[in-house]
């Protein structure tokens, strides 16, 4: 994608963000837009790895949880100002998600999402029984100050600006992953997922970057965190918990992961058809497994990828084997 | 100082019991073709795994330029001029056929990466497809654009694990002809693992036959066709 293209989505998404702040007067909806704008940014935490590394991850509420956890005991502790305690905890996911990554991301397939699930629940059960730190089962309060970046947090919260702010978060993350990817690093990285063998024979050294995509993917996963942090100024053992790496997976798979924007669209979906099905939201996973299994089947490439082709046509293959002289 | 720019010494390969290449040496002049023939099994392509540190030796020592590369992994052997192609074709599907070949270019320290990335294509008259997705093209092309990953950076030394494999009597033909040009303009010295014997016997300028992991006679094309050693293991009818 060019630059152009770019910067004139970003633009897009940023104006049309705002349209629907200003324009939807139901709390209920916009509420309802923010919780899926959060996990659409955690979809696209899960969906990067998946897209960049090829690598599924069971555990990805680790850093989701670990985000919350973090600030709030830092903000519970008065260790910093909550900027501050913003900052230190997304570097410390990132850092620690990057050493992990140095030794967990050399396991192949199947075994590499064991080793995250096994992880995830590790921590899972950690925070559930340290009652005095994390406040075990019963989770914790988060205490946000009465201002955060100079804004006061009574107008944070109204339902408007949580959601323009989420939605401006996700659109500078899918901005910045964006730009990341087109970079000389998103080539390096695509080589190592394609072909590894082949990428340290062309001088690549091959775990620093699949840990780094590891990391990266913590980091965006650790922002949507904080932003349910923020949004709930709640956290419990439950954003630790696997069946929500699960859930963000299904998102990335349903909307598609080969498009950086596939996941956040398959978290939307996710959550307005949830809404939308109401009584029947009682057998909702029944529902969306049923869409994941006719997504995997019909569009591997998920729902992006079907769109993707709808808006090119169908177009010729082109005639690559007769290139002039063979 | 040697003269030799890849000198292989005493290299053993053991997996347990079996000896896949045991003792073998081999040297490679600069901008020499090296043929390396054998019966499957042989040890060839482990020789050459051997060499470029994708498999660890259990006995022998590998010098690159006169520098012990032994210990050395695939990447830093790789980095110091030490290239290879697989017997599978070994490329980046997803990516366009430019942009891994200016990747590797770039990987390898080249200055103006995107110059030396078009000049290996021309060189394998790849350029026109040069925007097209690698598992887009044909197979024959994939093998050169393999061949083309291999030769960036201007590596001192390649080593070629049937790079015909597959190709149609005329990709054969066409290639052969661009390697033994490009050996010669670029000064690169080439091991060239190949069952196609027209290619061994017409591109290389000295060739060992290697039978269980040994080598069985090594020498100018002409005096390893004659020898009768290697016309009862390999050659035969086709000599």
């Amino acid at each position: 994608m060019s630059i152009q293209r770019i910067t004139l989505s970003t633009a897009g998404a940023l104006a049309l963000g705002a349209v629907v702040a200003a324009s939807v007067s139901s709390g209920t909806i916009l509420s309802l837009l923010t919780q899926a704008i959060i996990y659409a940014v955690f979809a696209s935490g899960v969906g990067l790895l998946l897209r960049q590394n090829g690598m599924v991850s069971f555990g990805h509420a680790l850093f989701f949880g670990a985000a919350g956890y973090g600030v709030g005991i830092l903000l519970q502790l008065q260790a910093m100002p909550a900027e501050a305690a913003i900052a230190v905890t997304l570097v410390g996911i990132t850092l620690v998600a990057f050493l992990m990554g140095l030794v967990i991301v050399r396991v192949p397939g199947v075994a590499f999402g064991m080793l995250t699930l096994a992880v995830g629940q590790m921590f899972y059960l950690t925070a559930s029984r340290s009652r005095g730190l994390t406040g075990g089962a019963d989770g914790m309060n988060i205490e946000w100050p009465a201002t955060l970046f100079g804004l006061p947090m009574s107008e944070l919260l109204k339902s408007s600006h949580m959601f323009l702010l989420c939605w401006t978060v996700l659109v500078l993350v899918l901005l910045a992953l964006a730009l990341l990817l087109r970079s000389r690093f998103g080539s390096i990285t695509e080589a190592v997922r394609d072909n590894e063998e082949r990428a340290r024979f062309i001088g690549i050294r091959t775990l620093v970057p699949r840990a780094a995509v590891y990391a990266l993917s913590a980091l965006v996963t650790g922002v949507a965190g904080l932003l349910s942090a923020l949004n709930t100024g709640f956290v419990s053992p439950e954003n630790l918990h696997w069946s929500l790496s699960g859930v963000a997976l299904m998102m990335a798979v349903v909307g598609g992961y080969k498009a950086l924007w596939g996941p956040a669209l398959g978290a939307v979906i996710y959550f307005l058809a949830k809404d939308i099905l109401g009584d029947y939201a009682n057998h909702w996973m029944a529902i969306f497994g049923v869409a994941l299994i006719t997504v995997i089947v019909f569009s591997p490439t998920g729902i992006a990828g079907a769109l993707g082709r709808l808006v090119r046509g169908k177009k010729p293959t082109p005639a690559l084997r007769t290139a002039p002289g063979h | 100082m040697s003269n030799y720019v890849l000198e292989a010494h005493d290299v053993a390969i053991h997996y347990g019991g079996v000896k896949a290449v045991d003792g073998v040496s081999l040297t490679l002049e600069r901008g020499q073709i090296r043929g390396l023939i054998g019966p499957n099994g042989a040890g060839k392509s482990t020789v050459i795994d051997a060499i470029t540190g994708r498999t660890r030796l259990t006995r022998g020592t590998v010098h690159l330029a006169g520098q012990d590369v032994t210990a050395l992994g695939a990447t830093q052997r790789r980095l110091r001029g030490l290239s290879r192609s697989f017997q599978r074709t070994s490329i980046f599907g997803q990516m366009a056929v430019r942009q891994q070949v200016e990747l590797a270019s770039h990987k390898m320290g080249m200055a103006d990466s995107a110059a030396d990335a078009d000049a290996v294509l021309q060189e394998l008259d790849l350029l026109p497809l040069a925007d097209a997705k690698a598992e887009d093209l044909g197979y024959g092309q994939q093998r050169r654009l393999d061949l083309a990953l291999a030769l960036v950076g201007r590596p001192q030394v390649l080593l070629l694990d049937e790079p015909m494999a597959g190709l149609s009597v005329q990709e054969s033909h066409d290639l052969a002809k661009h390697l033994k040009a490009l050996t010669a303009r670029w000064d690169v010295s080439v091991l060239l693992v190949e069952h196609d014997m027209d290619v061994v016997f017409g591109i290389s300028d000295v060739v060992t036959v290697f039978e269980l992991g040994r080598v069985i006679a090594s020498g100018a094309p002409a005096s390893v066709r004659a020898d009768p050693r290697v016309r009862e293991a390999y050659l035969g009818s086709t000599a």
